[in-house]
């Protein structure tokens, strides 16, 4: 097969799950309002998780130390991934949600991320450190017995498949009475809970399926590329799926999904081509760091809906008085 | 430092470590008394705190390296971090509060100003590890604590600090204002306080601290590199929760509760382990004491 269109297919083979990993995060933000700075910790549990589910017995792999190894085949370790991931989004969101102020939640996601990192890394025995996991084996690659491009053409098209079961979902949770509930309390926390709403369980519930989607879209990247380490998950990860759902439109999937193409896709890859520097092969990465820092604050600036912003249902309007400040009225609220 | 048998029984080793503790917490005192007033006058957090402690030490190290005293170097390092602090309140963060945006895209903005500062410093100043050109360190026997003539004098600054910081709240204008639009900005505002003036003021206070408290981190663990601000980002949020968000007197408690406590568990456990130990305090004040363990009333 040509090398170029190999090269598309896994430019697609990412945005595919790359998508899945920003619905996630879209249904965490976009509609509940949740500020998860730890979302990528989730992608990689549930990689680390997946990685270790399938790789054989770590005394059988020289050179690597990690936990579990039990050869189990295909979806098993996907979807252990996925509910490892979303278990442990439940422990995060029982420290980081039981507080109403968004910043208490914001500082303990960060600090989640920041020990996890460090953890996974230093800690050797659990998913071999700073090295990470390699060698996972491909998905059905032997059962299939199939040449290396139509495996290619194999894995895309099972990406796909997830891709769409994933939108599917996002979109029958946006439009259900749950995704009301989820959207009434980024709107107002109050008043869902004025109405009768648990909104800590509603919130927790959206933190759990957001992180299953990031272990997922985890498992399916560590199976696609075989390895993970750390250096593949830091907190400018997390940052670039930000981007795209703000730039794209956050709360709107199609946006969402155009954000993922515009952002860690056709932004990551048209710079990964740019000549380095001598000696100084930091430059590049830098840079790209602070131009997608950079599209994200210009975005907020100008347009903070989003390239697509979310379609939102029209009530006729009730004249009742507008509090002036409403972040004073929450604060009040909030004791 | 002598080799000797460890005997995790010997309070001697713990004292020592309580040291050094000392040392930490004044350099968190530092950072947290101003991150925690900017957190009160503004009402949204600093991400970019670590950056600001980075190019703190990376200012000063520009001066030094070109001959000045490591300690007038600090003061330089302060400064410039006071004015890149002040510009990027004006040009960026005062620009989306005047919006009214929700609290929400505060953070996010400021998650981005961060990313795009640690990158900036890692572009500037490249990823290898600099020195400052200081006197070699003479240690000190204090009866039970060791500790050289510079974390004397970092102990020795962030006492000064503190006095400084008590006089103006208490005593100027100026520090009565940051507390009254702390307590209520909308009330501050319709008492003729020049709430642009403070807010600029207080940044500026804040970036002075942090780039004074990057200076002294950088000379404590004796190296800068483009994370090294980061890296102890958190820790600082840690004694600021600790100490009940927006009040610099809990963020002196706080800090010192981390300091020592961290440097001791140090000596207890593993050292590469101490900032978990930082975490699972604040994973606990979150779970049980959010407001702060010192205050009364806090604003959560």
């Amino acid at each position: 097969m040509d090398r170029t269109l190999l090269y598309l297919i896994s430019l697609a083979t990412i945005f595919f799950i790359y998508n899945i990993l920003s619905w996630g995060l879209n249904i965490q933000f976009g509609m509940t309002g949740i500020l998860n700075f730890a979302y990528i910790i989730f992608m990689a549990i549930g990689a680390y998780i997946a990685g270790s589910f399938a790789l054989p017995k770590a005394t059988e792999i020289a050179g690597q130390t990690y936990v579990f190894g039990f050869s189990l085949p295909f979806p098993i370790p996907l979807i252990m991934g996925g509910i490892v991931a979303s278990a442990f989004g439940l422990l995060v969101g029982f420290v980081a949600l039981k507080r109403l102020r968004s910043d208490y939640m914001a500082i303990a996601t960060v600090s989640v991320a920041a020990i996890t990192y460090d953890f996974i890394g230093n800690y050797t025995p659990l998913f071999n450190g700073w090295d990470g996991l390699a060698g996972v084996p491909a998905p059905l690659q032997t059962a299939l017995g199939l040449s290396y491009s139509n495996y290619q053409l194999f894995f895309l098209a099972v990406c796909f498949a997830f891709m769409v079961f994933f939108f599917f979902l996002t979109q029958r949770i946006n439009h259900s009475p749950f995704g009301r509930t989820l959207r009434s309390i980024r709107e107002d926390i109050d008043v869902s809970e004025a109405f009768g709403k648990d909104t800590f369980r509603y919130r927790m519930i959206a933190m759990a399926i957001g992180c299953f989607y990031a272990g997922v879209g985890g498992a399916l990247l560590i199976e696609y590329i075989s390895a993970l380490n750390p250096g593949g998950w830091t907190t400018g990860e997390t940052f670039v799926l930000f981007a795209a759902l703000i730039i794209g439109g956050s709360g709107n999937n199609w946006g969402v999904a155009f954000g993922t193409l515009l952002v860690p896709i056709v932004f990551q890859e048209a710079t990964r081509y740019l000549p380095q520097f001598p000696n100084s092969d930091y430059i590049i990465p830098a840079l790209r760091n602070i131009i997608v820092g950079s599209l994200l604050i210009i975005t907020l600036w100008f347009r903070p809906q989003g390239i697509f912003p979310e379609r939102k249902a029209e009530f006729p309007s009730v004249p009742l008085a507008e509090p002036e400040n409403k972040q004073e009225e929450a604060d009040v609220a909030l004791g | 430092m002598t080799m000797m048998h460890f005997n995790p029984f010997n309070p001697f080793i713990y004292l020592n470590a309580a040291g050094f503790g000392l040392v930490t917490a004044s350099i968190l005192a530092l950072c947290a008394i101003g991150l925690t007033l900017q957190f009160g006058v503004t009402n949204y957090i600093n991400f970019a705190i670590g950056s600001f402690l980075t190019i703190g030490a990376y200012f000063a190290w520009m001066v030094n390296s070109h001959g000045l005293n490591i300690w007038l170097a600090m003061i330089v390092g302060g400064l410039g971090t006071a004015v890149l602090a002040v510009i990027l309140n004006m040009g960026i963060m005062q620009q989306f509060v005047r919006r009214n945006y929700p609290v929400l895209f505060m953070l996010i903005v400021m998650f981005g100003l961060a990313l795009i500062l640690q990158n900036v410093t890692l572009a500037i100043w490249g990823s290898d590890f600099k020195r400052y050109t200081i006197a070699t360190p003479h240690q000190f026997n204090l009866g039970i604590f060791k500790l050289t003539d510079q974390q004397l004098v970092i102990i020795g600054v962030a006492l000064v600090i503190m006095l400084g910081v008590h006089l103006l709240l208490t005593y100027t204008k100026i520090g009565k204002a940051m507390r009254a639009m702390s307590d209520n900005p909308t009330l501050a505002r319709n008492c003729g306080i020049d709430t642009n003036l403070v807010t600029n003021i207080t940044w500026a206070l804040s970036g002075f601290l942090a780039g004074l408290a990057g200076v002294v981190l950088a000379i404590n663990i004796t190296t800068i590199q483009p994370s090294f601000g980061d890296d102890f980002q958190f820790v600082i949020f840690a004694a600021v929760i600790v100490g009940g968000i927006g009040r610099p007197y809990g963020a002196i408690a706080g800090a010192a509760l981390i300091g020592i406590v961290t440097e001791v568990s140090a000596a207890l456990i593993n050292s590469s382990y101490k900032n978990d130990v930082a975490f699972a305090i604040l994973v606990l004040v979150l779970l049980f004491r959010p407001q702060g363990i010192f205050a009364t009333e806090g604003k959560a």
